[in-house]
């Protein structure tokens, strides 16, 4: 029969290929091979023709290529190359690399390209990532799948264009793109490694696997436990595709001993025998793939090419197409498809999970009868039914006799044992049920059997109501109330269907404890820092690393791993491909064996490194020394490290600075002085250079018209800026706030006009929370604060509108005003040229100074915080919360704050001393006396009775 | 001089996965894979454990700081999902809050500026982002961003609270109207900035550069400039430095620090903001510095004395 057909096809050697890859693409007219050095493009329409080549520069092998499925696309091809993919162009006969996807930090494995968006390409690699690309950014990948697991195949679905399968090992995973974090089922498909993965062609829910263990099996994922049919092999199957006719399949064998490279093309209704064998390639099959067809072709053409190094074309006629679906109409059997699909949409929702090959089956003796030539019709559909069924279940075996109208079925579950005879009437399935009747040696209490027994007449009878088979549903039932019988019984770890079950677990949640750290859940947790560096304080850098005598177990060249999934590897004792190549057995100490742990069997972090036992350096001096007894350090040392001396801000100038408002030279010249003492000469100049432009023969004369003001000279105001902008770009905010204090300072506004109108800034706050007061205003330091600005904030002369900012909320308020006087306008624009100090810039000027005053604060020096925060023009944040009204002692008049609004006096009178209290105070909230807080605190210290003599107690009174 | 003053042993039993010093320089907290958080007063050279806080029951990734005006407080994070904030009551330390609203590792905790309040922001390997806020009546209100990174959120930090834009266009004695504002890093390889609008966390911006895992990210303090600065490291071996003169930060452009050989887990920013710390996979500890023209160059082995970071990690190593 093979040779029939075999002799149809093309043969064309690539003597120098060295071809991994091949792909044609979907107009059917080319085929590119993907050598080490070249690219050959093959007219597949001639294809003995010298092929065209497109260079590349790679000591990879081409892993996989793969031209676009889109006819828009069509002269677009994807290659990987190691842990990279490279998109080609082949336009017009010449081709050339487009651009490159990088991301993956391992080998890929496969690549596909979406059968739905033309951009859309999925790559896996063993890094355990998937990605999704969109040739439109080729930066990064659209989404990432973590798998956790590195993977073998990918492959979209043909009917949905969401979903995605990959395989792992002997898994398969179907993935949502849209649901990246993780993969929507779970199939545990085969024992051994996966080879070929692929999707039906017309149904979103069936794929294939091919694999290691010598089978081909077929799935729906909708019922990922089983699969619904097995297609034994002697030998590993290394590809199994559907063919783009209905009901075929090709399988590639992992060639054995003897050397078989025939492709083999099988009907998927009848896995016995093949329908086909394509015989002629001399070496193992590397890739094949359907050449698409002109429209109105009948013929089908498989591409193949071969580690022989020939490019095979065979021609598949409708005669063989029509092999693959048995004696059947074409016609007839797309029809059934169709419906087998519907009904297990269908029954996928029935609790019994009926595999639809009843139905299908229905058909088949309906359109069919006569087939099999012995028998009567009805003997002949239950012999049908029979040899449809699809029972691989494990512990379950099925006898079928169908000449005697019966079956046995045995189960073994646990201790249990299950016999069950059934009988089918003549007249089954229509309108007529299947007896059922335990034999010995059932094991189950008679209980458990009248329960089943009632389970399986009354799905019996629901299915022939139909007139619809039911020995499969039938079965099935019995299956899970044994299950689920058993489940209750034996707990869950011990009960043997979990062992046939093994991807239920591994989806539990977690539990809280933590022995699966290390466990491929933590694929999305990063690989833990064991070094690190870190600023604090002002001056400090605190760093840890591991200790020295902790190598990493992988070689330096590898790079740390990223997740900590990583660890799993070293907790089981697993060497990773990877360490098996790079370093020798002997030097892999995993730490989990050393003797301080070994009693503990949880993995750490410390299990990626091992331990030195001998440092090389002391080996000499210390030998004899019991190493092995010694406890052995994981965690290094913390140090902390002065490193202030690399700041551009000093805590020694912090100390030495001053700021005196009464005399500016002399601040000057002494800050100069204490820059000096530090070694920093530039600020030493910088200080003589501010007490030249703050000199008193600088100072700008209050008429406009007698001379131009030093703060429009080069060496004014613009120098300064220069000066400012120079230690902007050092980040030496301590040299910024003090230059911007100085010249704020050199210039006070004349009224003390406080255009913020404080009231607030001194609060009245209860005996005790003098300590916590600072909380309400949002700085430790409220103390210091709250006097200062009461005094100094005026610098902001409001008598002038600034000319320069919009929304300077000045404009609010003056905005308005009325320039009667041209002279008062040039006195005020004169006003703002007088000073060095931009004023546009002032806001920017007080962030300097609180920056700094932030850092004073650091360092302790809060008496030099608050002297720089003087000169800051905007208000403090407002007081939040409870504010206490105060009577005037003087007048009696209602007033907030410190100060009188009426007679202009400070309010409140301390009970003790009886001077009007200027800072801090406290008082009681029940009878209102109250004083200077350190004069309530000596006092409160000894009584509890108020210091005024109004026999309040206070302590007790207050709820303080 | 840049000079070691002090070397602290902390006895853990594990290897250490953070150290963090107080406000002020006096404390040390070190949290270690022996799921153990320690504290030591480190002042005056000295090392005298003051607390060793049990509670977590998976290694300790992270711990910090708060600001002192709330008292000593300290938060760390776990592997075991949960955050734990720590406060100091007359002399011992006890739990102040457990957090257990992640449903993985959770990798980052960072204390936002104190302008804002005790509020605190947790990365997780969920993907989420959580913010914790003690609120007035000493509850912690939760508000939590969803899938900010998909596979997982490794680093947050806040940006130093500032004016939004320039700095005008403050209306007089009013509070000034700061904007929370922090940066995150994750699995999906992007930075984001997020913005508190409303009360509602949006994000702000999606900065794009790195090919792995970022694995850590640092806003730089303010110095009152206008520049925003971050820095972002990554498994892919690079340092990145993004910054912003726009004043409604919008624009971000990338700078490439360095490109290291192993994974770069941390960077962290001297107080003035113009030295950045970078430590790896490959257990050293570099510092990096802009120089007026803009360039960053490494100054931890440069002469003058300040070569002192490899310098002392080799001396370390001796002693032991």
């Amino acid at each position: 029969m093979a040779a029939r057909w075999s002799s149809e096809n093309v043969v064309v050697e690539f003597r120098d290929a060295q071809a991994t890859a091949m792909s044609v693409d979907c107009l059917g007219s080319h085929a590119v091979l993907s050598g080490r050095r070249f690219l050959y493009m093959v007219n597949l329409e001639a294809p003995s023709e010298a092929p065209r080549k497109i260079g590349r520069h790679s000591k990879w092998d081409v892993g996989t290529v793969q031209w676009n499925p889109h006819r828009s696309e069509a002269h677009v091809f994807a290659a990987s190359s190691n842990q990279r993919v490279d998109l080609y162009f082949w336009r017009d006969g010449c081709g050339e690399a487009h651009t490159s996807l990088q991301g993956h930090t391992r080998v890929i494995s496969d690549l596909d390209w979406s059968w739905f968006d033309p951009e859309l390409l999925v790559t896996s690699s063993v890094d355990t990532y998937i990605y999704i690309w969109d040739t439109r950014d080729t930066r990064k990948p659209t989404v990432a799948l973590s798998a956790v697991a590195g993977a073998a195949q990918v492959k979209w679905n043909r009917r949905n264009q969401h979903l995605l399968a990959s395989s792992h090992d002997g898994d398969v995973r179907i993935w949502d793109k849209r649901k990246p974090n993780t993969a929507v089922e779970y199939v545990a498909a085969h024992l051994s490694k996966i080879h070929g993965l692929d999707w039906h062609p017309d149904n979103e829910f069936i794929f294939a696997t091919s694999s290691q263990d010598n089978s081909v099996r077929f799935w729906d994922y909708r019922q990922p436990r089983k699969y619904l049919n097995i297609l034994s092999c002697q030998v590993p199957v290394w590809k199994a595709r559907y063919t783009p006719f209905s009901n075929g399949l090709v399988t590639v064998m992992v060639p054995q001993l003897r050397r078989e490279n025939s492709l083999l093309l099988w009907s998927t209704l009848d896995l016995n025998s093949p329908v086909h064998a394509f015989v002629g390639h001399d070496d193992v099959v590397l890739e094949f793939q359907w050449r698409p067809q002109k429209q109105g072709s009948k013929d089908s053409q498989l591409v193949t090419w071969s580690r022989d190094q020939t490019l095979r074309i065979w021609r598949v006629d409708p005669q063989l197409q029509k092999l693959c679906v048995s004696d059947m109409v074409e016609e007839l059997l797309e029809g059934m498809t169709l419906t087998v699909e519907s009904e297990k949409s269908l029954t996928s929702q029935e609790p019994e999970g009926q595999q639809g090959v009843g139905p299908a089956a229905d058909i088949l003796q309906d359109k069919d009868a006569g087939r099999l030539d012995s028998g009567s019709g009805l003997a002949q559909t239950l012999q049908q039914e029979f040899s449809l069924v699809n029972l691989q279940i494990r512990n379950v075996n099925v006898e079928m006799d169908a000449m005697n109208r019966s079956c046995v079925v045995s189960a073994h579950f646990g201790s249990h044992q299950v016999h069950l005879v059934v009988k089918f009437p003549v007249q089954y399935p229509n309108n007529a049920a299947p007896s059922f009747q335990f034999v010995s040696p059932t094991t189950i209490p008679s209980a458990m059997k009248i329960k089943i027994q009632k389970i399986l007449t009354d799905t019996s009878l629901q299915k022939v109501k139909r007139n619809q088979n039911c020995l499969e549903p039938c079965v099935r039932q019995l299956v899970s109330c044994l299950e689920s019988d058993m489940t209750q019984e034996d707990s869950p770890a011990s009960g043997p269907f979990v062992l046939s079950n093994p991807v239920t677990p591994s989806l539990q949640a977690f539990s809280r404890v933590t022995s699966t750290y290390g466990s491929y859940q933590d694929a999305n947790i990063p690989f833990p820092r064991t070094s690190g560096a870190r600023f604090c304080g002002t001056g400090c850098l605190v760093y840890f690393t591991r200790p020295i005598t902790m190598h990493r177990s992988v070689p330096p060249t590898e790079p740390t791993p990223r997740s900590l999934s990583a660890l799993s590897a070293y907790h089981s004792g697993v060497l990773t491909p990877m360490k098996m190549r790079s370093e020798s057995q002997s030097t892999l100490r995993l730490y989990s064996g050393s003797p301080t742990r070994s009693d503990k069997e949880t993995v750490s972090i410390s299990s990626f490194y091992y331990k030195e036992r001998k440092s090389r350096r002391f080996k000499t001096k210390r030998e004899g020394v019991d190493y092995s007894s010694r406890p052995i350090k994981l965690a290094g040392k913390v140090i902390i490290q002065q490193i202030s001396c690399l700041l551009p801000v000093h805590k020694t100038l912090g100390e030495s600075y001053i700021l005196n408002m009464n005399d500016i030279q002399e601040t000057c010249q002494k800050n100069a002085a204490a820059a000096l003492t530090v070694g920093r000469r530039d600020l030493a100049k910088v200080w003589a250079l501010a007490s030249a432009a703050t000199s008193q023969d600088l100072s700008p004369d209050s008429d406009p018209d007698t001379e131009t003001p030093w703060a429009r000279h080069p060496f004014g105001r613009h120098l300064l800026e220069m000066l400012l902008d120079h230690y902007s770009q050092m980040s030496d905010v301590q040299t910024l706030a003090m230059l911007c204090s100085v010249f704020q300072a050199q210039a006070p506004s004349p009224d003390g006009y406080s255009l913020y109108g404080h009231h607030s800034s001194r609060l009245h706050s209860r005996y005790p929370s003098y300590t916590s007061s600072s909380v309400n205003s949002g700085s430790c330091s409220s103390t210091s604060d709250s006097i200062t600005v009461s005094t100094w904030n005026t610098v902001r002369d409001p008598e002038h509108p600034n000319p320069w900012g919009e929304s300077s909320p000045d404009d609010y308020r003056y905005g308005n005003h009325g320039y009667t006087d041209p002279r008062e306008r040039e006195q005020e624009l004169h006003d703002m040229n007088k000073r060095l100090l931009d004023p546009a810039n002032t806001l920017q000027f007080d962030d300097f100074k609180k920056c700094y005053g932030e850092i004073l604060y650091r360092w302790g020096l809060r008496d030099k915080r608050a002297n720089v925060l003087k000169f800051t023009s905007s208000p403090p944040e407002p007081h939040k919360g409870i504010e206490f009204g105060v009577y005037c002692c003087h007048c009696r008049s209602q007033a907030r704050g410190t100060q009188c609004a009426v007679c202009k006096r400070l309010t409140f009178q301390c009970a003790i001393c009886h001077v009007a209290v200027r800072g801090l105070s406290n008082f009681c909230l029940s009878c209102g006396h109250g004083g200077h807080t350190s004069h309530m605190m000596d006092w409160f210290r000894r009584q509890d009775e108020c210091p005024a003599g109004c026999g309040c107690h206070c302590l007790l009174q207050s709820t303080f | 001089m840049v000079s070691v003053i002090n070397t602290v042993d902390t006895s853990h039993e594990d290897m250490i996965h953070d150290a963090q010093m107080d406000y002020y320089g006096t404390r040390l907290a070190t949290c270690s894979s022996d799921r153990t958080v320690k504290i030591f007063d480190v002042r005056n050279g000295g090392q005298i454990l003051v607390a060793d806080l049990r509670g977590h029951e998976g290694p300790v990734w992270q711990v910090a700081w708060a600001h002192p005006m709330f008292g000593n407080i300290l938060a760390s994070c776990s592997y075991d999902r949960k955050v734990i904030i720590w406060k100091e009551e007359n002399g011992a330390w006890d739990k102040m809050y457990e957090y257990t609203g992640h449903e993985s590792s959770v990798n980052s905790v960072c204390w936002g500026p104190y302008e804002f309040g005790l509020i605190l922001a947790c990365g997780s390997s969920d993907g989420a982002i959580s913010l914790l806020t003690l609120t007035g009546d000493q509850q912690w209100d939760v508000k939590k961003i969803s899938n900010a990174h998909t596979i997982g959120c490794n680093a947050v930090s806040w940006a130093p609270a500032v004016v939004p834009g320039s700095l005008i266009d403050q209306p007089s004695g009013q509070k000034p109207n700061y904007v929370k504002r922090f940066v995150s890093g994750g699995c999906d390889n992007l930075v984001k900035l997020w913005k508190e609008e409303d009360g509602q966390w949006k994000e702000d911006q999606k900065l794009e550069a790195h090919s792995d895992w970022v694995r850590d990210v640092g806003w730089a303090p303010s110095i009152g400039l206008p520049t925003s600065t971050i820095a972002s490291c990554s498994q892919d071996g690079r340092v990145f430095i993004w910054t912003c003169d726009d004043p409604a930060g919008n624009t971000w452009t990338a700078k490439l620090l360095h490109k290291f050989n192993d994974v770069v887990w941390h960077v962290s920013w001297s107080i003035t903001g113009n030295i950045l710390a970078v430590s790896g996979g490959d257990n050293k500890v570099t510092l990096w510095k802009e120089s007026m023209d803009g360039q960053w160059a490494c100054i931890s082995d440069v002469s003058k004395g300040q070569g002192a970071v490899s310098a002392i990690t080799d001396s370390q190593q001796n002693e032991q």
